[in-house]
């Protein structure tokens, strides 16, 4: 096709001026979670990163992007990717749970979880398929407050930052994320517990990208992360250990 | 011959080359939305009801935007257009400015203006009168980033009448008021519905700013452009059907614009023995 070959002149013209010709792609780059971007850099400072909701990172790793892993805050998304040849079989390397924040200054007068279904407060949550976004509506259906939550919802976020963005800075009044997404702001936001039985199973998987041509540092930065050091970094922010500990007591 | 030698030339050559790459770059993009799925599904994904949500909203808030666009933008523009006073020259810099700042920094500016705790948005929530969220917000959203592309439009289009013909009405009698309506307006009509055409254009495509301060919610705030954000990573297929959409929207009014620039109404707007000569 003519015009295709046009467009092509016209992209390496680009490459060659802004003298990325050759993809000699040395540095590491890791597609992660948005709740993963304060803990992640901590463990491989050198590395790239890309930080969204999962769900669009995988996307873009569907349409080719240059990853080299993806770091996905559930394991549906990773799994997806495996079957269709995308990624390597995933592991786990973390967990999380769910909290409902409040802005400071608590407009709405939020005090548990049930409060949510006064009307008017106005709730922010994240799309459901982003998986901060499925985790909140099995929150809801496990407490049986689906509808009446549902029916507050003023907007559906694309990630979890962007819902704690909403809330920190004061315009929703309550909004369902990660407890390690509210301890980053921690002067700006209010916790509440959501209860132990009503917690959805938050896992996240890792895994090497099929097309990386970085596999060597892929492998050793997923090892990295299930290390003991970078394992401790994880729980600083407030992550929990990538397996259940056992109960002590039968 | 000049033109001969350059057609020869390997200059010549240079500069077809050029044409086409560019040409290439600027369409296949656009050409590459409609083949990635079938037309017959391309036209049943646009049922799918994120889509049809998401085209009542975009339809609503923009056409409320151009609403507000035309009745404030007009006499704002009228006013530079026609009078010289101190701080003009500031005044249309801070006008023009929304049209080359990052909508994401727009969508900050109206968060902390109209946003519940900014500078106006805590009066407006004193007053029961909460934004943020609501389609109203989508509105202001559309409207901050569209109406300089009218107003510098119909600034120009004002600057362009014959200032001899609006004297000559005046001196035959017609109050300012007057003269406006029956000469300046009709004389700059043409402008302003170029710029008015820009504007509804850059209003459909609105993203940036909205998705900061409106938030998005299928049905409330979630116009065309967010939706097919949030689709690209849930159902790419029907971010692609939506894509097609506005495109096809956006050729329409682009394709119009070139009616409305190439329609030259009569420079007359009496058959008056006394209009200066051209």
């Amino acid at each position: 096709m003519k015009l295709g070959t046009l467009a092509l002149v016209g992209v390496v013209a680009a490459f060659a001026i802004s003298g990325a010709a050759a993809r000699t792609n040395t540095t590491l780059t890791v597609y992660a979670a948005a709740s993963l971007t304060d803990a992640f850099p901590k463990i491989a400072p050198g590395a790239k990163f890309s930080f969204a909701g999962s769900n669009a990172l995988a996307t873009q790793i569907r349409k080719g992007a240059p990853a080299d892993v993806f770091a996905s805050a559930n394991m549906t998304l990773p799994k997806g990717l495996n079957k269709d040849g995308f990624c390597s079989k995933p592991v786990v390397f973390t967990r999380n749970t769910l909290v409902v924040i409040v802005p400071k200054s608590n407009p709405a007068n939020i005090r548990n979880v049930y409060d949510l279904r006064k009307p008017g407060v106005k709730i922010v949550i994240a799309a459901s398929g982003v998986p901060v976004g499925t985790y909140t509506l099995q929150v809801l259906k496990n407490m049986n407050l689906t509808a009446p939550v549902l029916a507050n919802v003023v907007s559906k976020e694309t990630d979890v930052r962007e819902v704690l963005a909403k809330i920190a800075l004061g315009e929703g009044d309550a909004g369902f994320v990660y407890s390690t997404d509210a301890k980053t702001v921690p002067g700006k936001v209010k916790t509440i517990k959501i209860p132990a039985w009503a917690q959805p199973k938050v896992q996240y998987g890792i895994c090497t990208v099929t097309a990386s041509t970085n596999k060597a540092a892929a492998a050793a930065f997923i090892k990295k992360v299930l290390s003991k050091k970078g394992q401790k970094i994880m729980r600083s922010y407030g992550f929990l250990p990538r397996v259940k500990p056992k109960p002590k007591k039968r | 011959m000049q033109r001969r030698r350059l057609r020869g030339g390997l200059l010549g050559v240079l500069f077809f080359g050029a044409c086409a790459v560019a040409f290439a770059f600027l369409a296949l993009p656009v050409i590459a939305i409609f083949t990635q799925v079938a037309p017959g599904r391309l036209v049943r994904l646009l049922g799918n009801p994120i889509v049809t949500d998401a085209l009542v909203v975009s339809f609503k808030t923009t056409l409320a935007a151009q609403v507000l666009i035309l009745v404030f933008g007009t006499p704002a523009a009228y006013l530079i257009a026609s009078r010289r006073f101190p701080g003009r020259t500031v005044l249309v810099t801070l006008v023009e400015l929304p049209l080359v700042l990052p909508p994401a920094v727009a969508g900050l500016g109206l968060l902390v203006t109209f946003g519940r705790f900014g500078l106006l948005g805590s009066t407006l929530e004193a007053l029961g009168l909460s934004v943020s969220f609501t389609q109203t917000a989508v509105v202001l959203a559309i409207a901050f980033v569209a109406s300089p592309l009218y107003i510098r439009t119909a600034i120009a289009a004002f600057q362009a009448v014959d200032p001899d013909l609006v004297a000559a009405s005046r001196t035959l009698g017609a109050g300012s008021t007057r003269t406006f309506f029956r000469v300046v307006l009709p004389l700059a009509l043409n402008g302003l519905a170029a710029g008015e055409a820009l504007a509804l254009a850059r209003s459909l495509g609105e993203f940036g700013a909205t998705i900061m301060f409106a938030g998005s919610l299928q049905g409330i705030t979630q116009t065309l452009p967010l939706a097919i954000y949030q689709a690209f990573a849930i159902n790419f297929d029907v971010a692609l059907a939506m894509g097609a959409l506005l495109v096809a929207i956006s050729a329409v009014l682009l394709f119009s614009l070139r009616l409305i620039l190439s329609w030259q109404p009569s420079r007359r707007t009496s058959p008056s023995l006394f209009a200066p000569l051209r």
